[in-house]
């Protein structure tokens, strides 16, 4: 099982000492990438809970700096010491309450102490031990840890808020601060080092009229400053010399008490206070340079600005494309990092501020305006390499290899420039991709202001084989007049596309021309059904028969001669799924607006063979069986049904895997963040014929597995999904009233077995599963029932 | 260094710059770009050549270099040379010329009248060498055997095919056969003894002048008169031309029907073999014209049509210079539409140019270079890469225009501006896009000034009924004349593009009409179409 997909940016990565290594948060674990290739080399796995704080311990000598250990703060509660080299766990100490932030001073202030007795750490936790219901208790905590001991006692509190903050410490390791709204809460470590058992150390506040959203400290001098949500930077120098003042300073201190101090509020402790004023939106990155030169700040307009603290003159590295999180810089002067909101962490040759290399993770998914919410298909699979297509901010395709975890290419699907924060005028509605992974087409959707300018376009992208870089190859302009692309499938063998859309036609495309620079893709036949819309499509398994949903009834096309073969009953809401059970002839359709159905018809004898009432996300089947899987929505009353609270812990969705007709669910899986997600089949590495899943949920964190290895369902119990049988409402419900109950009673039979699967004898389960059309006598299925209940009576009683 | 470099070849471009592009346009499917077409469009019109009196019934070059052209028209016969196209000879006989062709050697002429007289004349004199008389009714063909400089063969209105004794003016042989008025022949391209006729009773008749019997040795039925017929190069095959079908027919496998083309609309006229060009490889097609004003050229080898032009008259007659490098038609109204190509620059010039470098070379190592000459700032520029070189690729600028900068400054009206000045609309509709597409197109009209609102209004009466661009046009136009119509009313210089404009408007809602009626027209048919 492969899982991927986790956040880089969660909290901000940290170079190694010899600059050759960034270790990044990535949930659970942290990871170890290599800069000079921007490959993962090693991960450190041993915290329960995303991992919050990452601390490189610095060398104070050049011989130090191949020394490889690091502090992590989880929010499972624990503070870890690694050798990340290794990597090998040296020591974990408890601190019981999930820590948010933690600083240690003293590696700063003091390198040569290697001695981790000494060593004393801030740290920002969440205690909600004390928090009741209705009390004003503060969550948040600002705590001194001593980590010489294994276990930590409470620690002396040295504030209170009501979130948990984020720590930030000066390059030096004398002082240390928190934002809370406009102010700035700054400690002294010297002095409250020095006195162990007096908690409440010195601390000096600094005020401001608009919410500060970041803010650094200046590594050699007492300078802070700091972004608020204006865009505008702050600038305070010589704070604290009154109340933080040192033993040695303490004379001058009391000259400047009554000087006239420009720009400072409040009387705050402060000698003087300027603004810089650039960004347009609110700062999120303020770091100084690290020998105090320079001031580097960014934020939502993903432009890095870098000021010269004296004279406040700018230079900026533009168009980065998206919101800024972080910015490092490394021990190795001409290296730097900068984080961006979009999982990707570029490494910067620092004077010139030239993009090195990119380490990319999988993008965050698009930001849809809502009427697209549900209708777009942003994700596509290609199945024999394991890559998916997925759709991101800035109009971009990425592609992502699933199975290595690494970013492959990206392909600019609209070719505009992108400024993160704008209002969305152009969409990328749909992306597929063909059975062999050597086309792409995508279709957007230019937005239109006051009735004009509106423009939908479908493009076909052509990659070189073994090389994932896709090419334009075709532009459409309006495929469909000026309606929406519904869908899109491709031919499972030839170069045959078929576009649908809302104005009730679908058009079929052939590519032709053989050579790659030549080809081109152009409309082969147009075909509609009663004007209705058509809202999805698919090719059977060996692509003679096309499926064209019109609406809520399906129609069968013969795509080479465009002849409409046959066409299949309705169903009760429009049709935005289709699916082949892979060659059999069994045809899945799922609709969800406005009450939500899985159908299963059955082509050959043009019936519906079994439905649920499901909300269904994606459908996926297999090439050559005639399994097919669904990622289904758990219901709202399912889920609040008492017995199974503790099933569907934070879990939303369920992944079903059927076997052709057979209405019983082969084994299920409940997964978190389905809406939105995917799922696809993939070839096995090195059976093709054992078959992997790929889910991708709504926030793009994914895992691959194999759907029949038992190994898989214990392992998946623990993490991103849980296995557990359970059951949709069964066609018949309505018609027999006491089903519903028999399903309940089924469920906990099942519950009590423990074992996820259950092969019983039990022939009422397969009575009410298939067509109408086989269905026995109601005479004769009555006796059944009846015999049926009374047995399950006695099973009871046992 | 190196590593330097390497990184730099490494790194890509996180976002672009992309400046506003114009929606491409549609390229037509079928490959415009074939040999055929290239060949055949390559023949430069020639357009000062005086018209003719009247009809050009027969075109024939001269065999020998330089390929001289006989032209008969009306009672003459008229001698162009074939570099400047200008007459440089006129035979006048007393009737109409039916039919003209030159001799294996160049130096003799022969020409049918509708008197019935075949003549025979010296290029270079006027007057005839011989006077063949014996056709009763009008003489519509006359032509030499392929190598034979003594016999010449003719045929008439009378039926009757004669193969004469040029020297004594005396017939050898009358061939009797045809039933009808016999149109046309052609001699055999590898036989002096073998010629096919073609006649209006719809037969091609094959005959030998080697046999006595005075019968012909094969007989093809085209299905219609039969206008003209002509040897393909290999000498087995015939094609005919009859009503509005070509046919190719092989004669050494007895007479069967090879392929036929149909793609004429009239009848077809004449029939010629042209080669594409001079080299060994070159293919033969078979070149047709009709009264229908087209000339198709056909591939015969492929069975397949290959290229076809439009001529602004009926066509009559047609022919192809011997080094293939001038192609003639004649009108029925007396025009010669030429075509020639352009002489290819020859293997020895290229053996001059390449002296003339190393004369270069030489002159410039005469003359040192200096810092006071220009070409002292140049040195070196022009150097290739050698083989071991490594080359490292500039970073490609993006080129900006004026609109792209000022859009990238966020002066949008300005960008608008200028680009409504450029006078490119394709562009200008790519800059409304990305307008719209930032929510700034309403903005951008409601600030525009009165000279650049003139500006727009022209450029969106002269565009907003232009298919590829009134999807966007005419929604822009109303909502202009919404948003701004005070400052419209009763302005002068407004008032003749919003004319114009009316007018625009009132001629697209006719021709959306008279669609609709069409398209109630074809409704019921295609309905009807699709029931079968």
């Amino acid at each position: 099982m492969i899982r991927g997909g986790s956040s880089y940016v969660a909290s901000a990565p940290s170079f190694s000492n010899d600059a050759k290594k960034l270790l990044v948060c990535t949930g659970n674990t942290v990871s170890v990438f290599s800069v000079a290739t921007g490959l993962k080399i090693t991960s450190l796995e041993g915290h329960t809970a995303p991992v919050t704080t990452l601390i490189v311990v610095p060398a104070s000598t050049a011989a130090q700096k191949i020394l490889c250990y690091c502090w992590t703060a989880s929010l499972d509660g624990t503070i870890r010491h690694w050798d990340f080299s290794g990597p090998e766990l040296l020591k974990t100490i408890d601190a019981h309450v999930p820590i948010y932030s933690m600083v240690i001073p003293s590696l700063l202030s003091e390198p040569h102490l290697t001695d981790s007795t000494k060593l004393v750490a801030y740290v920002s936790v969440e205690d909600a031990s004390l928090v009741k219901e209705g009390s004003k208790e503060l969550r948040g905590h600002i705590r001194r840890f001593n980590l010489a001991k294994e276990r930590l006692p409470r620690g002396d509190t040295l504030k209170e808020t009501e979130e948990p903050k984020s720590i930030v410490i000066s390059p030096s390791g004398e002082f240390f601060g928190i934002l809370h709204k406009c102010k700035i809460h700054v400690w002294d470590t010297v002095t409250s080092g020095g006195s162990i058992r007096n908690a409440v150390s010195k601390k000096m506040t600094l005020h401001h009229t608009k919410v500060i959203n970041a803010f650094a400290f200046h590594p050699t001098e007492r300078i802070i400053a700091a972004g608020d949500v204006t865009g505008r930077v702050l600038i305070w120098r010589g704070f604290g010399n009154r109340k933080l003042a040192l033993g040695s300073q303490k004379k001058n201190v009391r000259s400047v008490v009554d000087l006239d101090n420009p720009g400072v509020r409040d009387g705050d402790d402060a000698e003087s206070s300027t603004t810089w004023h650039w960004h347009s939106a609110e700062v999120n990155v303020l770091n100084f340079s690290s020998d105090g030169e320079y001031l580097y700040t960014g934020g939502r307009e993903g432009v890095l600005v870098v000021w010269k603290l004296d004279t406040g003159k700018k230079k900026f590295l533009p168009r980065i494309g998206s919101p800024l999180l972080y910015f490092m810089w490394s021990p190795d002067p001409t290296l730097s990092s900068v984080v961006c909101a979009d999982n990707q962490i570029h490494l910067l040759k620092m004077p010139s501020m030239e993009i090195l290399r990119t380490i990319s993770g999988i993008k965050p998914p698009p930001s849809l305006p809502k009427m697209y919410e549900g209708l777009a298909s942003t994700v596509a699979f290609d199945r024999s390499s394991g890559v998916a297509a997925l759709c991101t901010e800035n109009y971009c395709v990425q592609l992502y290899n699933l199975l290595n975890d690494r970013g492959i290419s990206e392909v600019q699907v609209c070719e505009r420039n992108h400024q993160p924060g704008d209002e969305i005028t152009v969409v990328v509605t749909a992306v597929a991709l063909s059975l062999d992974g050597s086309v792409m087409s995508t279709t957007e959707v230019k937005l239109a202001e006051d009735g004009i300018g509106g423009l939908v376009s479908l493009k076909f992208w052509v990659s070189e084989p073994d090389n994932k870089t896709f090419t334009l190859s075709t532009i459409v302009y309006e495929p469909h007049k000026d309606a929406g692309v519904s869908a899109i499938a491709f031919h499972p063998t030839r170069s045959m596309a078929v576009s649908t859309s809302f104005g009730g036609d679908f058009k079929i495309w052939v590519c032709n021309g053989s050579d790659k620079d030549s080809s081109s893709w152009t409309c082969h036949a147009v075909g509609s059904y009663k004007k209705k819309p058509m809202t999805a499509a698919a090719f059977s398994g060996d692509g003679t028969v096309l499926a064209v949903a019109a609406e809520k009834v399906i129609t069968l096309w013969n795509p080479g001669k465009n002849i409409l073969l046959s066409v299949l009953g309705a169903t009760l809401t429009p049709i935005t799924k289709l699916c082949f059970a892979g060659k059999s002839e069994f045809l899945v359709a799922a609709s969800h607006v406005p009450k939500p159905q899985l159908s299963v018809w059955n082509t050959s004898k043009l019936s519906l063979s079994w439905s649920y009432e499901l909300r269904i996300e994606a459908v996926t089947s297999a090439v050559d069986s005639s399994a097919f899987a669904v990622l289904a929505l758990i219901p709202e009353t399912f889920k609040k049904s008492k017995s199974k609270k503790n099933i569907f812990s934070g879990r939303d969705g369920a992944i079903l895997l059927f076997n052709g007709s057979d209405p019983k669910p082969v084994s299920i899986w409940t997964v978190i963040k389905g809406e939105g997600g995917s799922i696809s089949f993939l070839e096995g590495e090195d059976d093709k014929s054992q078959l992997r899943l790929a889910y991708v949920n709504g926030s793009h964190e994914y895992v691959v597995f194999h759907p029949n290895s038992d190994e898989t369902h214990e392992r998946c119990a623990e993490g991103l999904t849980g296995d557990e049988e359970t059951a949709g409402d069964f066609g018949y419900t309505s018609l027999y009233g006491k089903l519903p109950d028999y399903d309940k009673k089924r469920l906990e039979c099942v519950e009590s077995l423990a074992t996820p699967f259950v092969s019983s004898e039990r022939p009422w389960e397969t009575i009410f599963s298939g067509s109408t059309l086989n269905f026995p006598p109601l005479q004769k299925l009555c006796g059944e029932f009846f015999e049926s209940l009374m047995e399950k009576r006695t099973a009871v009683v046992e | 260094m190196e590593e330097e470099l390497r990184v730099r070849l490494n790194d890509h471009q996180v976002s672009k710059i992309f400046p506003v592009k114009p929606k491409s346009t549609a390229k037509s499917v079928s490959k415009s770009e074939t040999t055929d077409s290239r060949y055949w469009s390559s023949f430069k019109p020639n357009s000062n050549i005086p018209k003719l009196v009247s009809s050009v019934a027969a075109l024939a070059f001269s065999p020998v270099h330089p390929h001289s052209l006989a032209v008969a028209h009306s009672t003459t016969v008229s001698l162009f040379s074939s570099h400047t196209l200008s007459v440089s000879r006129r035979f006048s006989f007393k009737d109409v010329v039916s039919s003209v062709c030159f001799r294996s050697d160049g130096a003799l002429l022969a020409a049918s009248d509708l008197s019935g007289v075949v003549q025979v004349f010296d290029v270079k004199e006027r007057m005839a060498l011989r006077s063949l008389r014996s056709h009763k009714a009008p003489a519509r063909f006359v032509k030499y055997p392929f190598q034979d400089k003594l016999h010449l063969v003719s045929g008439g209105d009378d039926g009757v095919v004669k193969y004469w004794d040029v020297a004594g003016a005396t017939v050898i042989s009358d061939l009797l056969g045809h039933k009808d008025y016999v149109r046309c022949g052609d001699c055999s391209p590898v036989n002096d003894s073998m010629f096919v006729t073609g006649s209006y009773d719809h037969t091609v008749k094959v005959w030998d002048a080697r046999v006595d019997t005075s019968k012909c040795i094969a007989e093809i039925n085209h299905g219609g008169p039969v206008e003209d017929v002509v040897y393909l190069p290999s000498g087995g095959m015939i094609a005919t031309a009859g009503l509005n079908s070509v046919k190719v027919w092989d004669l050494i496998g007895g007479g069967r029907m090879v392929c036929s083309m149909e793609s004429h609309n009239k009848t077809v006229t004449s029939l010629c073999v042209g080669r594409m060009g001079l080299d060994e490889a070159a293919e033969n097609r078979l070149v047709s014209v009709s009264l229908d004003g087209y000339m198709k050229v056909f591939d015969y080898g492929r069975a397949k049509m290959t290229y076809s032009m439009r001529f602004p008259a009926p066509l009559m007659s047609v022919a192809l210079s011997p080094d293939s490098s001038l192609r003639v038609i004649g009108g029925s109204n007396g025009m010669l539409f030429a075509g020639k190509k352009k002489k290819l620059p020859d293997a020895e010039k290229k053996a001059t140019s390449f002296w003339s470098v190393n004369s270069q070379v030489e002159e410039s190592r005469r003359r040192a270079l200096r810092p006071t000459y220009f070409r002292y700032f140049q040195r070196g520029q022009s150097e290739k890469p050698s083989k071991e070189d490594y080359l490292v690729k500039e970073m490609k600028g993006v080129k900006l225009a004026r609109h792209d900068k000022l859009l990238k400054k966020f002066r949008h009206k300005e960008a608008l501006v200028s680009v409504l000045e450029e006078k490119k609309p394709a562009n200008v509709v790519a800059v409304m896009e990305e307008l719209v597409a930032r929510r700034k197109m309403m903005k951008c009209v409601s600030n525009m000034e009165e000279g650049e609102l003139g500006l727009l209004l022209s450029f969106l009466q002269r565009y907003c009924t232009v298919q590829r661009y009134s999807v966007l046009l005419m929604a822009l136009t109303k909502k202009v004349l919404e948003m701004r119509a005070e400052d419209i009313n009763g302005k002068e210089e407004f008032k003749g593009v919003l004319r114009n404009l009316k007018r625009e408007v009132n001629q697209e809602i006719m021709i959306q009409q008279s669609l609709v009626e069409i398209q109630g027209v074809i409704a019921p048919l295609m309905r009807i179409a699709g029931r079968i």
